[in-house]
């Protein structure tokens, strides 16, 4: 076997433990996360510029159409205000009771030998109801059948338009007056009617459907 | 391999570098980048809803005019029934010029008070409360003014109605009517 010396033994052991430097090494890995780290950044970067890019078109586009829209909506609200206000003062309108329709049919039903003096009529609150009060002279033989007479037109009468109609007497009594009328003597009798009843009208019953059947028969 | 005193230094030197390294960079770079890109997008999705919604609004805004013309049309109307100014100052002389032309002469009308509306959508109007005084009227006319004043007058509805014979003059009644006025603040 021949004998080999290695004289550059030592020169090769530094070098190689130059290479191995840990302090080396650990500074080649750093450059590489480093390396890799800026260039994951940039990534972001570029990615962040086009999200921003993207912000501005919709930022543009938004600035361009909110005053329309910002009209829009107050038109909106406005006419939803005015929807609504219509809407309630309409109700308002409808739901008011109407006195001429009322007195036309309190004059149908005094007859000639009945007076009225004292008329007074009040809406109740929310109209909730009608409340009157009648006062008068009744003329006749029997002036207290007169005077029921003149009650029993009211409730027929205010009973073709309104509900709950009642009609009732607070005061029913003979005079000592006698009066004439068409020339006959008559005697007379004081009256104080209570008028009560709901503005809204007579709910009509439903027909039977074999009702309708029978009449297309 | 085995690692002599001054490996291990360097080593540790290493790995603190890179430590600080991955701090800084997520402390200082990608971080508030990020943040940047959550917050545009963000922003963005914002601002896709605020656009989607403005259409729907402007399509609403269209509809609701088309829709809406008949109300209007009305509201005006409405509005236009009393006019400008001081109620106290222009309805007792309507009032008595309204039923003059009725034939129903010498009307007295007076303010008995105003109060607001508790419902919401009314809250641009007032109830103003009339005591209208006829002194001398007689059934059939009197009947006819009140037909033509519910008919002509919407906003105004009697609440109150008293009616009684005069002793010396039997073809006349004295009436009271209180009415409230429903008119829009100024």
């Amino acid at each position: 076997m021949a004998l080999h010396l290695n004289l550059l033994h030592e020169e090769i052991l530094e070098q190689r433990q130059r290479q191995r430097d840990p302090l080396k090494l650990g500074m080649i890995a750093l450059v590489g996360c480093g390396a890799l780290l800026f260039l994951y950044y940039t990534w972001n970067a570029y990615r962040t510029l086009e999200i921003k890019s993207r912000l501005t078109t919709v930022e543009r586009a938004w600035k361009k159409i909110e005053p329309g829209v910002t009209a829009a909506q107050k038109r909106v609200a406005d006419l939803e205000g005015v929807i609504k206000t219509t809407r309630t003062l309409d109700d308002y309108i409808d739901n008011r009771f109407f006195w001429a329709p009322f007195l036309q049919k309190v004059s149908r039903c005094v007859a000639p030998n009945t007076q009225l003096t004292n008329f007074e009529g009040v809406v109740l609150d929310e109209n909730k109801g009608i409340n009157v009060s009648i006062e008068g002279v009744a003329a006749g033989r029997e002036p207290r059948s007169v005077a029921e007479d003149l009650r029993q037109m009211l409730l027929e009468q205010l009973g073709q338009s309104y509900s709950e109609v009642k009609a009732e007497f607070k005061t029913l009594e003979d005079l000592d007056t006698i009066v004439n009328v068409a020339g006959t003597h008559m005697a007379t009798a004081h009256y104080i009617l209570t008028v009560n009843f709901n503005p809204a009208a007579v709910p009509k019953p439903a027909e039977s459907p074999a009702s309708a059947r029978a009449r297309k028969q | 391999m085995k690692l002599n005193k001054d490996q291990v230094k360097k080593l540790s030197l290493s790995a603190i570098g890179f430590v600080f390294l991955l701090y800084v960079y997520f402390t200082f770079f990608l971080g508030p980048l990020n943040r940047s890109r959550d917050g545009m997008l963000l922003k963005i999705k914002d601002f896709q809803s605020k656009l989607d919604a403005s259409k729907e609004q402007m399509n609403k805004a269209v509809k609701l005019e088309q829709h809406a013309k008949t109300s209007t049309g009305r509201f005006a109307a409405l509005k236009a029934l009393n006019p400008e100014g001081a109620p106290i100052a222009w309805f007792p002389p309507r009032a008595r010029a309204f039923f003059a032309n009725q034939q129903v002469d010498k009307v007295v009308a007076r303010l008995e008070g105003s109060i607001g509306f508790k419902q919401a959508e009314l809250s641009g109007w007032m109830k103003y409360s009339w005591i209208i005084d006829l002194p001398q009227a007689d059934y059939g006319t009197l009947g006819r003014a009140i037909a033509e004043l519910e008919n002509t007058d919407p906003l105004l509805s009697i609440t109150k109605l008293s009616i009684h014979t005069l002793p010396d003059q039997p073809q006349f009644q004295h009436v009271d009517l209180a009415a409230v006025n429903i008119i829009e603040k100024k």
